[in-house]
């Protein structure tokens, strides 16, 4: 009986050992990323200086995006790209039901900021970027090679064209941790305290914690924190906490980065033969802000244009009446407030007046409705 | 030491002959061919629809599907997309869930280990040969496929998810890795039907008991709420072979699917062990 009762023991030992040695594996591997680092001590100015000095001209690496701002996963709603997850629906299977409709460019917009990402980004100096967002079954490019600006689509197969002139910074930055940490330390004002926390790991790199605490109280952002590489400078991760929320509200971050050169191939991008190419024109965007501003002045009617109200971290765009429309499936999840329609996400508050204005800021309800009611 | 060696050599040619008479069993069996003929007809089934229509708009459909009609290269692509979620595992499932089970319905079990083979070997020579299958059921799938495409429909350089073009030799080899990653995934369900296969001597039970295990995977891995278990599950990675198609290649995905499917071998297979080597033999 004791035999046959070991033995039976026994044979369920490569079970046992097999399922505790893939466990702790999974619960060992995280941690063993973040082993303590120690980077020579800086002040939080010294390392705003070494991001300013940042010694990182060429490299690539893979960005993960996701945020949590509180908002239903609008790739859903919107029928946008890249809103089927990877693992397949049960029967039908990798089909993207597409309902055959265009995805507006506000939707896509607001997908690519609300859901999670996976992306590949390539720099080659100032004038050569490359950002490949790795949808499942499809991807988005963006390439810039010194003038020519191109903008690819795997599903509907179709690219965009723009020269841009002077070599001008392209409108609309990518969501990569660099560029997006740009954003907030180009925010840094006296209203902004600046911190370094303790040193870390990203991307098998040493990184300071650069943490920004916004002083003001109305503003729903409670910290910025931006990783910068402590050799290079390079941001290599940005993660925005919301006001009582312990959970990122949003972040950017590398998990891999290479400083090397990437491959010339990468930028050099002629669109593949069947696919619709739209010429872009940049200038058509300058000669209607020209137009606009002669308006402007002709009409003497600043109340036209957006204004910006506050500064800083409590800064409230105000729309007049009429100037933009807010795509429908968002005013799906609008609630009713004083003074209109509001919504609100983890990071952003959006205000529509009865009187049809839009406010909208990183900042409470109560700001938005006082600066309503105040003009 | 020298004795072990000595001993293991003609163990290992025994082993090996096991292995070759197993394989040449599965494939000798109508089953195999009608559960592989039946893959194939899924591009042929493509092709041929794909063919006799004005052919789709983009977005609709499986994706690639509407690249068809310009490049026959992607039938196979195409086919094998739809063949993921249910068809391959169908098939893998009736096969790995036959491996033990099977055996034992028939009454053949017994004989099986009077020779002198180990139980752990006998569980080992059954795995290998329901991951033949994967691959045979894979490649069948991307062959016809290909065959298909290049019959019916023009082929040419290949359009990348990248906006790349490649050449036909270089869109082949694509392909190819597509099949080794398809592969890949279905190991940890062949290692499940194995498991599955051990603890029953009615095949048909282990066979739906697999194939209701991908599903059930599939369907969690689509609820928004369970997200925290996603990374573990078997399904997890199965689109995640359009990463082959980028450029550059993007081979994260195959990595950490590899390190997912060993996993599930490493546990399910030791569990197979653990029931198998000590299981009453009856029939």
């Amino acid at each position: 009986m004791t035999r046959t009762g070991r033995k039976s023991w026994r044979q369920w030992t490569p079970a046992v050992v097999a399922a505790g040695a893939v466990g702790a594996a999974a619960l060992v591997a995280p941690f063993s990323a973040n082993a303590a680092v120690d980077l020579p001590d800086k002040t939080a100015a010294e390392v705003l200086a070494l991001v300013q000095e940042k010694d990182a001209d060429a490299f690539y690496g893979t960005v993960e995006q996701s945020s949590n701002l509180g908002l239903p996963d609008l790739s859903a709603l919107g029928g946008a790209a890249g809103g089927m997850s990877p693992g397949g629906s049960g029967t039908t299977g990798g089909t993207t039901n597409d309902d055959g409709g265009e995805p507006s460019p506000a939707s896509a917009a607001l997908e690519l900021i609300t859901g999670s990402h996976t992306a590949q980004v390539f720099v080659n100096g100032p004038h050569q970027a490359r950002l490949q967002v790795l949808d499942p079954l499809e991807e988005r490019n963006v390439i810039r090679n010194g003038d020519d600006l191109w903008y690819y689509n795997s599903d509907e197969n179709e690219a965009f064209h723009a020269t841009l002139e002077d070599h001008e910074k392209p409108d609309g930055a990518t969501s990569a941790p660099n560029d997006v940490a740009a954003h907030f330390l180009e925010k840094i004002d006296p209203s902004t305290e600046v911190t370094v926390g303790s040193d870390r790991m990203v991307a098998g790199r040493a990184v300071y914690d650069l943490v920004l605490t916004p002083r003001s109280t109305e503003t729903l952002v409670s910290s910025v924190r931006i990783a910068v590489d402590g050799e290079t400078g390079l941001p290599l991760g940005v993660t925005v906490a919301a006001a009582g929320s312990t959970d990122p509200a949003f972040s950017s971050t590398f998990t891999e980065i290479n400083y090397e050169e990437p491959s010339a191939e990468l930028f050099a991008f002629t669109p593949p033969e069947g696919a619709a190419v739209t010429e872009v024109d940049p200038g058509d965007h300058k000669a209607e802000h020209q137009r606009e501003h002669q308006r402007e002045h002709t009409d003497k009617e600043a109340a036209e244009k957006p204004t910006v109200v506050g500064e800083g971290w409590d800064a409230v765009v105000v729309v007049p009446a009429g100037q933009q429309e807010i795509p429908a499936e968002l005013m799906q999840l609008s609630t009713a407030v004083d003074g209109g329609q509001l919504l609100s996400t983890a990071l952003v508050n959006v205000l529509i007046t009865d009187d049809g204005r839009i406010l909208a800021g990183s900042v409470t309800v109560e700001r938005l409705q006082a600066v309503a009611s105040g003009q | 030491m020298s004795s072990s060696t000595a001993v293991s050599a003609p163990r290992k040619s025994a082993g090996g002959r096991f292995l070759a008479s197993e394989l040449s069993v599965l494939f000798r069996r109508r089953r195999t061919w009608a559960l592989l003929a039946a893959l194939a007809a899924i591009p042929v089934l493509i092709a041929v629809a794909v063919r006799l229509s004005s052919g789709p708009s983009p977005g609709r459909g499986p994706a690639f599907l509407d690249q068809v009609s310009q490049n026959g290269l992607f039938v196979a692509v195409v086919a094998t997309i739809v063949a993921i979620p249910l068809f391959l595992p169908l098939t893998v499932g009736v096969v790995a869930g036959d491996t033990v089970a099977g055996e034992a319905s028939t009454g053949t079990l017994r004989y099986l280990l009077m020779s002198p083979v180990a139980r752990g070997r006998l569980l080992a020579v059954k795995y290998v040969g329901a991951v033949v299958f994967c691959l045979a059921a894979t490649f069948t799938v991307a062959i016809v496929g290909t065959l298909m495409g290049a019959l019916l429909f023009p082929t040419g350089p290949v359009t990348l998810l990248s906006g790349t073009s490649i050449g036909v030799p270089e869109a082949l080899l694509r392909i190819a890795l597509v099949c080794l990653y398809v592969t890949l995934s279905l190991l940890g369900l062949c290692a499940v039907g194995l498991f599955m296969s051990t603890l029953t001597d009615v095949p048909v039970g282990a066979m739906a008991a697999t194939v209701v295990a991908s599903v059930v995977s599939q369907v969690v891995g689509q609820l928004p709420q369970l997200e925290w278990i996603h990374p573990w599950l078997l399904t997890q990675y199965w689109l995640g072979f359009a990463d082959l198609l980028r450029d550059p290649i993007v081979w994260d995905s195959f990595a950490a699917n590899a390190l997912l499917q060993a996993g599930y071998v490493v546990v399910f297979g030791a569990l197979a062990y653990g029931r198998f080597s000590t299981k009453d033999v009856l029939a």
